[in-house]
């Protein structure tokens, strides 16, 4: 009886070690993208993914490029300028803004231009072209398509806080202006608005 | 019941005494010196945060860490690897504000050092001013408004009243570097209001901020009022200050002060018991840097003290106290009943567990050492171009103890570029308790039954 109950104390003491051991390492899960996981209550790639979404939406709706298209004859080319983030965080906007320059380049109703720290890099490649490439394969200088329209945004946030409990509110405001006469042809908004409890005990 | 007396008598009485003496000794050797400290005042960071990085750290201390190795990082010149790691000590003091019932009961039965350390909002705040300085000089002016953000927030949440001005000075100049006037001069507002009910001296410079913003803004009123309890002569108007740059510099001098122990001793004369009660103070300091010059080709601009961080550490000390207090007593009576239960088990045994609650008293001097004891800053508005500056720090007595050169500084229009140096060198004025103002007192009272 006495050994039975030792093997059994032995076995539990195993298991229980085991699961503590196990608890304590590195564990790795794949998850979709479009997974919707929420840690800290900060600005998060779910947050990012939902301003891209509803921007391009929008953009993409709006009668501003028919406009263009059937004025000029081609389509649009957009530059991206500053986005500001006027937030209560560090939040990096090339995530949206690299969603949307993505789907507005493949809808095809829509041309980007680099933008100026990119156009000084490829400038750059393109005098050495004239240098050391062949000249048949050489890109000329000078023929560089201006941009017609200027991306242009903000991020404001707005904490309401009490005690444990925290609002935050997100507001994002895009701003297409026309780069001949400064015309404001699209403005995009979207809105996030959050509850985050904090936990008044830790272990 | 004899031979238990006897026993208390021959063996417990000595053993308890070596007790005494022993944990005296132990207390004398907090008053070593760090061999950061050392580097620090030699100015030497790269040593220090080499030694920093070796010494060994308890998890408990990891906030400490990160506090401590950022500044020696922004002193290292690295500041984008300094706001990792404040951002690091951010992160974990925000999770270390739940209260853990584990550390709790360790604070009441072994000592408060027990607990995972906390910084006190004067250090927190002082976590956000370094965030902030450090982007302002990595010109990432976005990222310093965030900081002075969130500093809003920490301080609405923390701070009822008495404010750190500093810290809104600061936030008004991140304003003020993004062109966002109003809300510099809501910053500069609250720091004035701190400044009033701090009871401290106003600095002239945050004098002339708020006339000249009062009247850019057209709040006639609020300037009158401003001009007639200031009665300062010459302040820059935000039109003449619009066609300039600015040069800001601060200087963070000495070092906060560190925290010893001071401890309450008695023995029951009927059992024989222990007890004690151990608080921390902070030592005197006085930094070998008092002030700052700023000196360009044809012109000259002194700095001015905008805060006192010992004053702002003895003032949260002081706070804490009651807390603390009240903690000490109650341990007192967890580890006499402790031992009181062992002595009936074991005469032995309970000896060996009243010297154990005995030497185990010790109060928490955990501190964020690296902090400056004073800053001070000068503002320096210059033409648009290219300048050569020289800044010299002087001592109490005027005389240069140390001299800078910022050569062909790139000055624009609007632009304001912010230095700021550590000057860590300072002297320990005293280590005696009985400066500390610490206005609870306590009488241990405790008798074995």
């Amino acid at each position: 009886m006495n050994s039975k109950l030792t093997s059994a104390v032995t076995l539990a003491s195993v298991l229980v070690v085991s699961g503590l051991l196990s608890a304590c390492s590195t564990s790795v899960e794949r998850m979709d993208t479009q997974e919707v996981v929420d840690l800290s209550g900060v600005w998060n790639d779910t947050d990012s993914r939902l301003v891209s979404e509803e921007m391009i939406a929008d953009v993409l709706s709006r009668p501003w490029i028919g406009s263009f298209v059937g004025s000029e004859g081609h389509p649009p080319a957009v530059i991206v300028g500053e986005i500001r983030n006027l937030s209560h965080e560090h939040i990096n906007v090339n995530t949206f803004v690299g969603d949307m320059e993505r789907e507005l380049i493949n809808s095809g109703k829509v041309e980007f231009v680099a933008s100026s720290t990119e156009r000084g890099e490829i400038r750059e490649e393109r005098k050495d072209q004239e240098l050391h490439a062949r000249q048949d394969t050489a890109n000329a200088m000078g023929q560089e398509i201006g941009a017609d329209f200027m991306l242009k945004g903000t991020i404001n946030s707005i904490l309401d806080t009490e005690g444990k409990k925290q609002v935050r509110y997100y507001q994002i405001d895009l701003t297409l202006i026309s780069m001949a006469d400064n015309r404001k042809v699209w403005v995009g908004q979207k809105k996030i608005k959050k509850l985050v409890k904090q936990p008044g005990l830790r272990w | 019941m004899l031979k238990r007396a006897c026993f208390t008598r021959v063996f417990a009485r000595p053993l308890l005494l070596s007790a005494i003496l022993g944990s005296g000794g132990c207390v004398s050797s907090a008053y070593i010196q760090n061999p950061i400290e050392i580097f620090l005042t030699n100015q030497q960071p790269g040593l220090a945060l080499s030694t920093h990085e070796q010494l060994p750290h308890k998890s408990r201390d990891q906030v400490l860490y990160h506090l401590d190795k950022a500044v020696l990082l922004r002193m290292n010149g690295q500041l984008s690897d300094s706001n990792t790691e404040l951002e690091a000590a951010k992160q974990i003091s925000q999770k270390l504000d739940a209260v853990s019932l584990r550390e709790q009961t360790a604070a009441v039965s072994v000592n408060d050092a027990m607990r995972s350390y906390l910084p006190p909002p004067f250090e927190q705040v002082m976590l956000y001013c370094f965030k902030m300085l450090n982007y302002l000089e990595l010109n990432d002016l976005d990222g310093a408004r965030v900081e002075a953000l969130q500093l809003d927030v920490f301080l609405q949440q923390k701070y009822k009243e008495k404010e750190p001005a500093f810290a809104r000075y600061l936030s008004g100049l991140v304003f003020e570097a993004n062109g966002e006037l109003s809300d510099a001069l809501i910053a500069y507002r609250k720091a004035h209001q701190a400044y009033q009910a701090a009871n401290t001296k106003i600095p002239q410079q945050l004098q002339a901020d708020l006339l000249r913003l009062t009247e850019h803004q057209g709040l006639k009123d609020e300037h009158r009022k401003l001009s007639e309890a200031f009665k300062l002569d010459n302040w820059i108007t935000q039109a003449e200050l619009s066609k300039q740059g600015e040069i800001i510099a601060i200087a963070f001098s000495g070092l906060v002060p560190h925290k010893h122990e001071t401890s309450i001793m008695a023995q029951d004369p009927g059992s024989g018991q222990l007890h004690r009660i151990s608080i921390p103070f902070y030592e005197q300091r006085k930094p070998d840097v008092e002030n700052l010059h700023l000196v360009s080709l044809n012109k000259r601009q002194t700095g001015e003290l905008f805060a006192n961080i010992d004053q702002q550490a003895n003032a949260s000390l002081n706070d804490q106290m009651p807390g603390i207090m009240g903690r000490a007593v109650a341990r007192v009576a967890v580890k006499n009943k402790l031992s009181d239960n062992m002595s009936k088990e074991n005469e032995l045994l309970g000896v060996i567990t009243n010297i154990a609650g005995f030497i185990s008293e010790q109060a928490d001097t955990r501190s964020w050492y690296t902090l400056p004891q004073e800053i001070i800053i000068s503002r320096m508005p210059l033409a648009p171009g290219i300048h050569d500056i020289k800044v010299t720090f002087e001592n109490s007595a005027g005389a240069n103890v140390k001299a800078r050169e910022l050569n062909q500084v790139s000055l624009q229009q609007k632009q304001k570029l912010f230095f700021s140096w550590h000057l860590p060198a300072s002297t320990v004025t005293s280590r005696k308790r009985n400066h500390a103002n610490t206005s609870t007192s306590t009488t241990i009272i405790y008798r074995s039954r």
